[in-house]
């Protein structure tokens, strides 16, 4: 059975993870991406991450900043049904490659823009890097930590967030495609991104009382499920749930062996200070408990409960094996390497991962070769690299 | 006309997961409709979070266990291009809206459930909320930085909530162009595990050993003594010295322009390599001025830098004149909490522009217009209110207030 995507050729000229990790989801459902790096290849690619995130494609280097190069990038783009870019607005137009030169030649072009913010927002001439956006979209302040004032986050949130909408935009410009007959200019930017993971925080309303804001509101120190995460033995954690969607058949304190414990209703019932002296009686036991030993009698037992683990320790939890998402991939550079897997499971047309980060214009031959291209020619455009 | 114009989705999900993904299709132009039980969805009591992921969308209050209840889910299927769901195990088999079930009323049906493990496996049977999948995809691991002797930390933007929302809509969206070229549908499902791995993925092994990566700092200041938050006088600042003219630019403004010819931190690996040592320099320089004016300073340097803002829970951003502007805020009226304000169009296009269709619906707000619209007669639907097999608010709404509340 062949991917959903197999046929569809995508351009990908972007940088950092947004874009090269947007296409990587269309990449393993079949569709043919060309990298297009400038000589010497992607700046990104010193990062760990782009050996996965760029994975599934093809490479080929040009320099569009020489009108030879520009000419076969057209040509190769006469080729594709996507091209995805995410630089600064009006870079792509001063390289005379912006939506409006290519589209007119072009028209069943989807050209999918990702910068950090969108043209003619006042920070759109503004560096883009992802803690940049982090800082000045608020998030920041959001996150609460172990200290007062803004928290670094770790997770590069406004690009996680786009890493979804490029897919998404692209996706819907396609199907559009197939009733207009037509391509079209898809943008989204890292501050959308970030506005993504403002669904369950940020809703301004009229009426609002306090306690609508208080609920699921910033506390310090950090509050709602932050209490759920408990110390076992050798300074190990686990994060228990409050549901499981099934019915335990022992309750969390009959697993831990608290003696005298308080059911939920006669918990709930207790003064603030009684429940507190509960709670870190409770606190202490899970102490003298084996983290991995625990979870699995609390699972055994229908409760909610996970390991606080490193994600490199995650290639060895059952589930995501069970998934598919713990996947071999043998990259040019590191050699052998475990890496996730292809997270969006279509039952009738699967996807799979098509091979590692390609080396820097790996398939400059091959790909411009079967434009037509001539070996002098194509070492001119890409400046030999 | 709308990408998505034309495509019916009926959503049977609840809480986060399940509704947030239709309700990011329906931006797209599709009609969303939200199959709600008649004792209301889960995840009303929570306020914010449940009206972040219910804008737009057309609703009808069903019991789905009465068997009246169950036809009328069955008419709605026949006339859905894509069927959404997050019931955990076995649920949408028993109830009778399973991909089998549901293939059988409309052959080329795209169905998805966002499951919270997944399809099988070892803890498929299980539910399970968005922080058991930030712990175990290593996220509240490094966010807390437990590698410097920290407690974990939850993120509190429930993170894979969003991220299994965004698989599904790419799933589902990959799924519909195929079934628009070949004709045939399929069930796809994506999961908060898998969503939460997929925030992870440079993380790798190479020869079974885990390969090196950016790591937080014990104060969550940042991965770099040139990609952090340093304290100033008066508050913060975000610098990303990245490129080596930004990182001797830097060294000037800050008034150590010798720093920049000191070996230690020569290159970005040996910055790297020597951070506390560097860190340890810059951050007497950075308490001695404030933020504006070392924002100031570094903008005529040309060093990337940003203050980071406060947002007063989202209203600084979602007022912001550029933002509003720009459509990306939208506005809406809600019958009860009145004017209601979220983020807009997250995507924007040229040619087939989103729509944000209204408020997120009241439980059952729209039972009668969509029963009408399956060739149900007013006298039928009459009936099936009194019996409790669907439900609709009271014109005045003070039952309705009554019964639910006003979120």
């Amino acid at each position: 059975m062949p991917a959903a995507l197999e046929g569809l050729r995508i351009l990908d000229l972007s940088w950092g993870i947004a874009g090269p990790g947007g296409v990587l989801l269309l990449a393993e459902q079949g569709a043919d991406v060309i990298k297009v790096e400038p000589p010497g290849g992607d700046p990104f690619r010193a990062y760990s991450g782009s050996h996965v995130w760029s994975r599934s494609r093809r490479s080929v280097t040009v320099d569009l900043k020489r009108e030879q190069g520009r000419a076969a990038f057209v040509k190769l783009a006469a080729t594709a049904d996507v091209l995805v870019e995410s630089f600064r607005p009006g870079v792509m137009e001063r390289l005379g490659v912006g939506y409006d030169a290519l589209s007119a030649e072009l028209p069943l072009l989807v050209y999918c823009s990702v910068p950090a913010y969108p043209p003619g927002h006042r920070s759109a001439g503004r560096p883009g890097y992802d803690a940049l956006v982090q800082a000045s979209s608020g998030q920041q302040w959001e996150q609460p930590g172990w200290r007062m004032g803004p928290i670094f986050l770790h997770m590069p949130m406004p690009s996680m967030g786009a890493i979804f909408l490029v897919p998404t935009g692209i996706m819907a410009a396609l199907v559009a495609r197939e009733a207009t007959g037509r391509g079209q200019h898809v943008s989204t930017s890292l501050l959308q991104g970030a506005f993504l993971y403002t669904t369950q925080i940020w809703q301004h309303v009229e009426h609002a009382t306090a306690p609508f804001h208080d609920l699921m509101g910033k506390s310090y120190p950090p509050g709602v499920h932050q209490q759920f995460i408990f110390e076992c033995a050798d300074g190990e954690w686990l994060h228990t749930s409050v549901m499981s969607g099934l019915t335990p058949t022992k309750t969390l304190d009959e697993v831990l062996g608290l003696e005298d414990a308080p059911d939920g209703f006669a918990f709930m019932s207790m003064g603030s200070e009684e429940r507190e002296a509960f709670t870190q009686r409770r606190r202490e036991k899970f102490k003298e408990h084996d983290r991995d030993t625990l979870v699995a009698e609390l699972q055994a037992n229908n409760h909610a409960v996970e390991a606080i683990i490193t994600m490199e320790e995650a290639f060895s939890h059952p589930q995501l094996v069970a998934n598919g998402m713990v996947a071999a991939v043998n990259d040019p550079e590191l050699g052998e390497t475990t890496q996730i897997g292809v997270p969006l499971n279509l039952l009738a047309t699967p996807g799979a991962i098509r091979g590692p980060q390609p080396r820097i214009g790996e398939h400059n031959d091959e790909v411009w070769g079967s434009l037509g291209l001539a070996s002098t020619e194509i070492a001119a455009i890409t400046g030999g690299a | 006309m709308h990408a998505l114009e034309g495509v019916t989705l009926v959503d049977f999900g609840q809480y986060l997961a399940g509704p947030f993904g239709p309700m990011i299709i329906g931006d797209l132009g599709a009609n969303v409709i939200k199959v709600e039980p008649v004792t209301g969805d889960g995840m009303r009591m929570a306020g914010k979070p449940f009206f972040g992921c219910q804008r737009g969308k057309r609703d009808i209050a069903i019991d789905l266990k009465a068997p009246e209840g169950l036809e009328i889910a069955r008419e709605l299927v026949q006339r859905a291009d894509i069927v959404h769901h997050n019931m955990t195990a076995g649920v949408a088999d028993r109830l009778g809206i399973g991909y089998a079930d549901c293939k059988r009323l409309k052959p080329d049906v795209i169905y998805c459930n966002t499951w919270a493990y997944g399809l099988e496996g070892p803890l498929a049977r299980f539910g399970g909320l968005d922080p058991l999948y930030q712990a175990a995809a290593g996220l509240e691991y490094e966010a807390g930085a437990v590698h410097e002797g920290n407690p974990p930390l939850y993120y509190r933007f429930g993170m894979t909530d969003a991220a299994n929302a965004m698989l599904s809509v790419v799933a589902v969206l990959t799924a519909l162009y195929h079934q628009r070229r070949t004709g045939e549908g399929q069930e796809v499902w994506t999961s908060l595990m898998d969503g939460g791995a997929f925030f992870s993925a440079d993380a790798m092994l190479a020869g079974g050993k885990p390969v090196p990566r950016p790591r937080l700092d014990r104060a969550q200041h940042g991965i770099d003594a040139c990609y952090r938050l340093y304290e100033t006088q008066d508050g913060w600042l975000q610098i990303a010295a990245v490129k080596q003219p930004e990182w001797v630019a830097l060294c000037g403004v800050v008034g150590v322009p010798e720093v920049a010819d000191d070996d230690r931190f020569a290159t970005a690996a040996s910055r790297a390599e020597h951070r506390t040592d560097l860190e340890r320099l810059l951050e007497p320089r950075f308490l001695a001025k404030t933020s504006a004016a070392w924002s100031n300073a570094l903008d005529d340097a040309g060093v990337p830098n940003e203050i980071p803002l406060d947002p007063h829970q989202g209203d600084l951003m979602l007022f912001d004149a550029d933002n509003v502007r720009l459509g990306l805020t939208a506005e809406y009226e809600h019958p009860l909490m009145g004017l209601m304000r979220q983020f807009g169009n997250l995507i924007d296009f040229s040619e087939t522009p989103g729509r944000i269709d209204g408020p997120p619906p009241l439980v059952g707000q729209h039972t009668r217009e969509i029963m009408r619209w399956l060739d149900h007669d007013d006298a039928h639907i009459d009936t099936l209110v009194e019996q409790g097999v669907i439900y609709e608010p009271d014109a005045g709404l003070s039952a309705y207030r009554e019964r639910f509340g006003t979120w």
